[in-house]
């Protein structure tokens, strides 16, 4: 067996002297030229797990008990200096986010060419050229001049081909992804999965691909392993165990996935026609200001035009999907329309009325009637204020309730949330993600909103909590018949919340249109290239082929160094 | 990357010029102009207005302000600073001995506080929370919170009185040979030390213990690459960043430092020069004084600036375009 652990603990303390178990009696194994899967939601222990394959824990955790075997030698019992050299020649990482993962004061080609010369002893010249060689067998572009750049001047696509690049430079026999395109668009991702199969299938390097994503793993992996509090719950064939999960967590799991194919939510009431809509935008253009200081003889730059000409309307009780990847100008429109930023180009009309100024500018009741929810709950809420006190703020500030109707009514509001009355009293760090972003959903609501926006707003939640999360919004907006503006990344999640849907791409309005034709019957190619992106191969898992070549223009854009995060 | 430092440069030329506003004026808003202060009770009881009147003619005092502002700029740019009121000596000639003596204090106390702080900074990040780091940790808060007028005095009392190895004050001209300033230099040049060093390296701790958490720090780890490599190569320069950052402002505070330094060891530079002309309210001499601390001030935030490109290419790369 290539590689092989039984029953493996790796403890973290806790504060106190006291260790908890991370990774609790994990035993796989894994064969040359095999693929494994290893699925879980954050914290069931599958990053730790994935480095203890390498001898390596972080500060403040240490493997306590088990073997890890590779051909047969347990690389646990090794020295520091026997363990670093399996490292990166036998077994190498792909970390989680490229964008950091990278030195940045290092040219791309020296941090190559360090793991050659170590593990190789090459010469500089033989460790550049082979250093160029690895980035050409990636599909980057030009690879003699990525070889003398910088990370901040690639993007976050062409990043992460870097350090599978670096991973792959001693042709080791496993590699390790932990979440290797968490961090990118989805249509980046297709590439970099396709890229990791192509690799494999040419070197037969066997694949650990470690994420919480059911779907990327049922297109990489032949065999899966799910975790839950570190511990394995269900392992088999990926294609047999979607097809018929034994596991109960595993059957929770496969169901939370957001499908494309999922129904559209259900609307009740008559459908709007001559009503007149809570939000019409016209012509909506919007230019960000450039960057730098405004030097005198020198020409003003032009700053980065982020929307152009969107115009769309959204009714009572309806959600508006706003899709698009980074970059695509989605969270500009939540920002103008809410009034963090200024007004652009164009005509935005709220029940009517234009919105002319920014928030800080915006009467009272204007700022009650349209409500924001972002994507990280843990920065939305302040840190010093209790539950209680959060959600009391806009019912005594809005309506000028007194301390006890405002708590009464703080209660009402998170049971209405599914959350005990008791969390009054919390404060945000004392909550998990789904709760913080729950309490967050509650004070928005607390205004009695006609608009809410939701920026991304199950984008940092698990699988599970998601689906949650999207139940509560749901059924909260058929109850107070909120309109809804939602921008997603995912159009899984769309397709669950939004009948209407705009799909954006460099701030250009590719499809729109009803949500069940849009995705039926996409007309613009990005459009179709983005369901490829999210078809989920779950319910008819295929051989582990990644999907064709995704259309040229979105991975390689370094000119604008944001990366293809999320944000 | 050219650009950048060009820029940089005329920002530092852009403070330079406030700067010299700011201590024209400063000196302008004072009641009375540069004569009336220069002058005693005693010359004015003897001088008729007349006479007073001729006086101001001659230092150009009758001119308006603005004339003399750019009359003194653009002679402090080539550095002429004028005569003084009272002598009527150059007042370059005047400041150049203690300027040359202040710029050896700061040379001298760099050299040594810089490769120190260094040391003890990765000395204690890579111990972190361990034995050295603790005593390394504790004498930096210790060292960081005592002023240098009692370091300084208490260097004076172990190594000039009791085991009298340095001079206590340095009784040399002003324009003394080098070698011997060497030898006296080394008790100012190590009190002011002291509060560096242990500045300077918890900022280093800091960063590297930062970087060395860090992803990239990680990835080279899980690469095999050795820890020795990881530590110099990959993390000492990503530290060294956001510390210039901070060490550029620590060295204007650093030159009130120096001003107690000089005092306490009657070190003949500029700090002390610029109390004993405040005293004899020699009003050119404390402008050009002033006027050359912030130069000095300046440069080091300059240098720092283009250290930092030097070390960061997304700040000598900007933008993403290679």
């Amino acid at each position: 067996m290539l590689l092989e652990t039984t029953d493996l603990r790796i403890g973290y303390g806790d504060g106190e002297g006291a260790m908890k178990l991370a990774v609790d009696g994990v035993s796989l194994s894994l064969d040359t030229g095999q693929t494994l899967g290893i699925a879980g939601e954050s914290g069931c222990g599958k990053s730790t797990l994935a480095r203890a394959l390498m001898a390596y824990t972080r500060p403040g955790s240490r493997i306590t008990g088990g073997q890890v075997r590779i051909d047969g030698q347990d690389i646990l019992a090794l020295p520091e200096a026997g363990r670093r050299a399996i490292r990166g020649r036998r077994i190498a990482m792909v970390p989680q986010n490229p964008l950091s993962s990278l030195t940045f004061h290092m040219t791309i080609g020296a941090q190559i060419d360090e793991i050659l010369r170590r593990h190789e002893g090459l010469s500089k010249a033989a460790a550049r050229a082979r250093s160029i060689e690895l980035l050409a067998a990636t599909a980057m572009p030009d690879p003699a001049a990525v070889h003398r750049r910088y990370p901040h001047e690639l993007s976050g696509g062409q990043r992460q081909r870097v350090v599978i690049a670096a991973a792959l430079a001693c042709r080791p026999d496993i590699l390790v992804l932990d979440e290797p395109t968490t961090a990118l668009d989805k249509t980046t991702e297709l590439k970099v999965l396709k890229l990791v199969s192509d690799l494999r299938d040419r070197f037969g390097t066997a694949l650990i691909y470690i994420s919480h994503d059911l779907n990327v793993i049922a297109r990489v992996c032949e065999r899966i392993c799910v975790m839950r509090d570190g511990k394995v719950v269900e392992t088999g064939a990926t294609r047999a165990t979607f097809a018929a999960p034994r596991d109960a967590y595993t059957r929770m799991l496969l169901r939370a996935v957001p499908r494309t194919t999922d129904p559209s939510p259900v609307r009740p009431g008559p459908t709007p026609g001559d009503t007149q809509p809570v939000l019409r935008v016209e012509n909506l253009n919007y230019r960000y200001a450039a960057g730098g200081l405004a030097l005198p003889f020198l020409p003003r730059r032009k700053g980065v035009l982020a929307v152009r000409d969107l115009s769309f309307d959204i009714h009572a009780g309806r959600t508006l999907g706003l899709v698009g990847e980074s970059g695509s100008g989605k969270s500009t429109v939540a920002a103008v329309i809410s009034g963090l930023l200024p007004p652009g180009g164009g005509i935005v009309r709220f029940c009517g009325t234009p919105l002319r100024a920014a928030a800080s500018r915006r009467s009272a009741d204007l700022r009650r009637r349209i409500q924001m929810v972002f994507q990280d709950p843990l920065s939305s809420l302040n840190p010093r204020l209790s539950v209680g006190r959060i959600l009391m703020r806009p019912l005594r500030i809005f309506f000028g309730m007194n301390p006890i109707e405002a708590r009464a009514e703080a209660g009402r509001l998170l049971e209405r949330f599914e959350m005990p009355v008791a969390m009054l009293d919390r404060f945000p760090r004392q909550l998990s993600g789904g709760q913080q972003q729950r309490v967050a959903l509650a004070r928005a609501f607390a205004a009695r909103p006609d608009l809410i926006i939701c920026d991304e707003v199950t984008s940092a939640l698990d699988v599970s909590v998601q689906d949650h999360v999207l139940d509560l919004l749901l059924s909260m907006q058929a109850e107070t018949g909120t309109a809804c503006l939602f921008i997603s990344h995912d159009l899984g999640v769309i397709k669950r919340v939004a009948d209407h849907v705009i799909v954006l791409q460099n701030g250009e309005v590719r499809d729109a249109g009803p949500t069940d034709a849009v995705f039926a019957a996409p007309r613009h190619p990005y459009t179709r290239l983005l369901l490829e992106a999210a078809r989920s191969v779950i319910d008819t898992p295929l051989s582990p082929t990644p999907a064709p070549e995704p259309a040229p223009h979105t991975d390689a854009a370094p000119g604008t160094n944001r990366g293809d995060r999320h944000a | 990357m050219l650009s950048a430092i060009l820029r940089r440069i005329g920002l530092s030329f852009l403070i330079l010029i406030l700067v010299s506003l700011f201590v024209f004026a400063a000196t302008e808003i004072l009641p009375g102009d540069a004569l009336d202060v220069s002058l005693t009770d005693d010359d004015l009881a003897v001088l008729t207005p007349e006479q007073l009147a001729e006086m101001r003619a001659a230092l150009g005092l009758d001119r308006p302000a603005a004339v003399r502002y750019i009359d003194w700029l653009s002679g402090a740019l080539v550095g002429d600073f004028g005569t003084t009121i009272l002598t009527g000596a150059p007042v370059g000639d005047i400041i150049w001995g203690p300027l040359r003596n202040s710029i050896l204090l700061a040379v001298l106390t760099t050299l040594v506080a810089v490769p120190v702080a260094m040391v003890i900074g990765i000395i204690a990040a890579w111990w972190r929370d361990r034995a050295p780091d603790a005593i390394v940790s504790t004498g930096a808060v210790v060292g960081y919170s005592l002023p240098e007028f009692v370091s300084g005095n208490a260097l004076i009392l172990l190594f000039a009185i009791w085991l009298p190895i340095f001079p206590a004050t340095i009784t040399l001209y002003t324009q003394g040979p080098m070698l011997d300033m060497l030898v006296v230099a080394v008790l100012p040049v190590a009190t002011i030390i002291i509060g560096s060093i242990a500045y300077l390296s918890r900022l280093l701790r800091l960063g590297l213990i930062e970087s060395l958490a860090s992803d990239y720090v990680e990835r080279a780890r899980l690469a095999g690459v050795p820890e020795r490599r990881i530590v110099f190569v990959h993390a000492v320069p990503a530290s060294l960043v956001p510390t210039l950052n901070a060490a550029a402002l620590y060295v204007a505070g650093l030159l009130s430092g120096i001003v107690v330094v000089e005092t306490v060891f009657a070190w003949p530079g500029l700090g002390l020069e610029l109390i004993n002309s405040i005293r004899k309210r020699e009003v050119t001499v404390v402008q050009a004084a002033v006027f050359l601390g912030a130069v000095g001030v300046i440069i080091m935030n300059l240098l720092a600036d283009l250290s930092i490109i030097a070390l960061d290419p997304r700040v000598r790369r900007g933008a993403g375009r290679g």
